[in-house]
């Protein structure tokens, strides 16, 4: 049994420096007692590091949950999702209905979209000439680079004569020269020319392995 | 709010397809990226609807749209032209049809439509889709029967030629090299009845030994000019 298990209210209030009624002398000795001894054994102990309170409080902060509204803070925070394997096949199976169902600006089955046809994996190294002295820049736009005015800038040299040189898949290419950005002009060295539809000429070059033959 | 958990997650799941479906954008937002106005946008995207509908590739549609913005053609011109393509790519669909092909494939359309344009025959091009059968060679062959008819061989000596290469099991490399040889002995003074002739006799080195070598017998450089055909005299002259 501890000397204090017997110490009245009014001595653990005592003891805690809150207010007391009425306290025995031997209980008041007692308590006065204890706290001599609580305050030698505790300048007996090592002093603590000034920074164990900064470490204490950042550890405290790091295990800190956030704080996220709702809906949000489930959808951000990590955990481990359980779910029955039956469910697989079944969410499976919905994703390729919807995807079956799905609007697609109402293109029916069947023909697949292709801007380009005979293309394989191969290219060629085609190069382009056109001699145009007075022209300050010279490209080539056409089927193989998205009709991008600019996208395959010619080079002149000194005696007036623009060429590029560029990587074209096996097929056929229709093209055409664009002259200071805005004159089109067809290749009359190409292979053929045929209507562009817009009132112009397009040039039409097939190139094989072995590469464009000019005339 | 387990169930309302549960019904996230599964929407999430059926949203990943539903955002696949959704960039596939079609026409319309292709031809909008490329800086097209949204109202001319807007008038390709239904004429390429309803040439879908009626089974031809939309494509080669909005390529064409995005050619006339390139070369600065008003709206008006550019969705009549639109048009005029999708009605032609119809009739080469129809053309492709009578060749036995149940189901043809975008670019054999596409193909069709511009050997048609440039002065073949519904019965040409069925005669060379059917030499093709269901190879993918028929594309090709389209247009290169298409490139001879345009180099002045005709379109009966063309199809005669592509037809006979195709019988021949020529590849399509060798296919491809076509024009260019072509080109190569009109230059020289042989006449359209000389280059059949000789093409149908397989009388050219064609390229089907070439492999899939980039640069040909040419060595590394870019085999853009035949040896013994590089002349000043043959390049582009603009003034």
């Amino acid at each position: 049994m501890k000397e204090w298990d017997g110490f009245s209210a009014d001595a653990h209030r005592y003891l805690d420096g809150e207010p007391f009624e009425e306290l025995s002398g031997a209980e008041l000795a007692a308590a006065d007692r204890l706290t001599a001894e609580v305050r030698d054994y505790a300048a007996r102990l090592a002093p603590l590091d000034p920074s164990l309170d900064v470490e204490v409080m950042a550890a405290v902060l790091r295990r800190a949950p956030a704080r996220r509204p709702g809906v949000l803070a489930w959808l951000l925070a990590p955990r481990t999702v359980r779910f029955r394997p039956v469910w697989v096949p079944v969410l499976a199976a919905a994703a390729a209905l919807v995807l079956l169902v799905a609007p697609r600006g109402k293109r029916p089955a069947g023909p697949e979209v292709a801007a380009a046809p005979a293309r394989t994996a191969d290219t060629v190294f085609v190069r382009f000439e056109l001699e145009a002295p007075q022209a300050r820049t010279v490209s080539v736009a056409g089927s193989f680079n998205g009709w991008r005015v600019g996208a395959l800038t010619m080079v002149r040299d000194a005696r007036g004569m623009w060429s590029a040189t560029a990587p074209l898949p096996l097929g056929e290419h229709r093209y055409e020269f664009v002259i200071d950005g805005t004159r089109w002009v067809p290749d009359p060295t190409a292979h053929a020319e045929v209507d562009d539809g817009f009132g112009g000429r397009n040039s039409v070059i097939v190139v094989g392995p072995k590469g464009l033959v000019r005339s | 709010m387990n169930l309302l958990r549960r019904t996230v997650v599964a929407a999430l799941f059926l949203a990943v397809p539903v955002v696949l479906a959704a960039q596939d954008a079609g026409v319309d937002g292709r031809l909008q990226t490329r800086g097209l106005p949204a109202s001319l946008a807007h008038r390709v995207a239904v004429v390429a609807a309803a040439a879908a509908a009626r089974g031809v590739p939309d494509g080669p549609l909005a390529d064409k749209a995005i050619e006339g913005w390139a070369k600065q053609v008003p709206p008006d011109r550019i969705v009549v032209a639109v048009q005029r393509f999708a009605d032609q790519m119809v009739r080469a669909r129809d053309a492709v049809l009578t060749a036995g092909i149940a189901t043809p494939q975008g670019p054999v359309i596409a193909a069709a439509a511009e050997a048609m344009r440039s002065g073949m025959r519904a019965e040409q091009v069925r005669r060379v889709v059917q030499a093709a059968g269901a190879g993918v060679i028929a594309a090709p062959g389209l247009s290169v029967a298409a490139a001879l008819s345009a180099q002045g061989l005709g379109s009966d000596q063309a199809t005669r030629i592509v037809v006979g290469a195709m019988q021949s099991h020529r590849s399509m490399q060798e296919l491809l090299d076509m024009p260019s040889v072509a080109r190569v002995w009109h230059d020289q003074g042989m006449s359209p009845g000389d280059i059949e002739h000789r093409m149908l006799d397989g009388g050219w080195n064609g390229g089907g030994n070439q492999g899939s070598g980039r640069t040909g017998d040419w060595g590394d450089r870019p085999p853009t000019v035949a040896p013994g055909t590089h002349d000043h005299d043959g390049h582009s002259h603009y003034r």
